[in-house]
């Protein structure tokens, strides 16, 4: 059987998304670089595999997927003993809900304020705004009182074990907190401290910690 | 206990979820939350949906939110219809592609449609300025990310293959919007979006909550 193939980019966002998820469930893959500075994400041939031109998409043994959360949950079905989706149906509808939650209440502020503070620390020559960054941010803040709330019942989003919907807030969990310092963002505040809590937690996997230098090729664990 | 779902008859994610309890012929008893009057940020809702938005659910003592949750809650808990091909597949291969559709949904449609009706219907109802240069630019999205709907759907009749499935049924409430925004693209972007559109219009389950959800004690 051949090692899954993961095409996207090395410093990519939502190519380190996958790759974290790929490292929690020990699943060995090959990263397949996309030369997206040179277009070929908007090839014709590229486009027939990903028709929406982006990257990363995988190819396990022929089986070609993309949409990164839908990547991962595919992992994560294959390897169910990990309990990264729960399968029990009340937990499994909870963990349907936190997903949804990342999705709609996160991801929309997050990742707009977050690409652009990642595009700023790593010096890409592409505009930034910091209207865009700032408005964006401040919806973050008000969405994150709601997971305090929820945060102060139980450990996780879904309940008290890890799950894929904690995960996917990761990488742009990261990179809003880019705005303020390692003892004071948005994601890390006195007055939210189980957001605080849990966020400490994410960041301190070794999924997260080993691509921090950007995805690379991992064979074995 | 009868399955309750609370939220505002009119509102899109509302409709979602009432569209699929009719499509899984699941009794249930809509209580309709007072939107206007701020009942959704009411300390009492907040317990329930801690975000202050509409719909949830209580299925005997259950609760839950999200409306994408919930209707992927009601797949698991009901058989599909006699005669009908489940909206969530079971196969692991299968119920792959249906996440990749899923998540098309909520990436590739979801962050254009919702703008463009909000900034052309919602803001209006509510005296509210649209905000043109927002509107010009999610139905330029939306319009670039249709192509890749054309591509697929050439293809196949559905997002996730041959069969209808769930995230084909999410984009109804949003995409029927569209033309009250002043869009067409739903049926002007190419043949096969056409195609999919009407076909997702014509589902009975959807007509019968269109214009309001409601309650349903029997089918």
């Amino acid at each position: 059987m051949a090692i899954l193939k993961l095409h996207g980019g090395k410093q990519a966002t939502c190519t380190r998304r996958v790759a974290t998820v790929l490292h929690e469930l020990q699943v060995p893959f090959e990263l397949i670089e996309v030369d997206v500075a040179n277009g070929a994400h908007k090839s014709p041939e590229y486009l027939k595999i990903q028709p929406f031109g982006q990257i990363p998409y995988i190819d396990d043994d022929g089986f070609l997927l993309y949409e990164t959360r839908a990547i991962c949950r595919y992992i994560a079905a294959k390897y169910p003993e990990y309990g990264l989706i729960p399968t029990e149906p009340k937990a499994n509808a909870l963990f349907e809900q936190a997903a949804s939650v990342e999705l709609t209440n996160f991801d929309p502020s997050a990742s707009k304020a977050g690409l652009q503070l990642w595009i700023r620390k790593m010096g890409y020559p592409f505009p930034t705004d910091d209207k865009i960054i700032a408005d964006n941010l401040e919806t973050l803040e008000k969405k994150l009182d709601a997971y305090e709330a929820i945060l102060s019942k139980q450990r996780y989003l879904a309940g008290e074990t890890i799950t894929l919907a904690d995960i996917f807030h990761l990488p742009y969990g990261v990179f809003v907190t880019y705005a303020g310092s390692e003892s004071d963002s948005v994601m890390n505040r006195a007055s939210r401290p189980n957001v605080a809590r849990w966020y400490k937690q994410l960041i301190s996997r070794p999924s997260w910690l080993a691509y921090l230098d950007g995805v690379t090729t991992t064979t074995a664990y | 206990m009868v399955l309750k779902l609370y939220g505002m008859p009119v509102s899109t994610c509302t409709r979602r979820v009432a569209t699929v309890l009719v499509e899984y012929k699941v009794p249930f008893e809509f209580v309709s939350i007072d939107v206007a009057k701020g009942e959704h940020k009411s300390a009492a809702y907040l317990q329930n949906q801690p975000f202050g938005q509409v719909p949830y659910i209580d299925d005997d003592g259950f609760i839950l939110f999200e409306s994408r949750a919930i209707c992927r809650y009601i797949v698991d808990k009901y058989p599909a219809p006699a005669g009908t091909t489940p909206l969530v597949p079971s196969d692991i291969k299968g119920k792959a592609l249906f996440e990749q559709a899923a998540s098309i949904e909520y990436s590739d449609f979801e962050p254009y449609a919702y703008p463009t009706v909000r900034e052309k219907v919602f803001k209006p109802m509510r005296n509210l300025p649209t905000d043109k240069a927002v509107y010009d630019s999610s139905i330029e999205t939306l319009d670039a990310k249709l192509a890749g709907y054309e591509a697929i759907l050439g293809k196949q009749k559905y997002l996730a293959g041959n069969e209808i499935i769930l995230a084909d049924l999410f984009h109804l409430p949003y995409a029927t919007l569209l033309a009250k925004a002043g869009s067409d693209l739903m049926t002007t972007k190419g043949p096969n979006v056409t195609r999919w559109y009407n076909e997702l219009c014509e589902r009975p389950s959807w007509n019968a909550v269109k214009d309001g959800a409601k309650s349903f004690s029997s089918y």
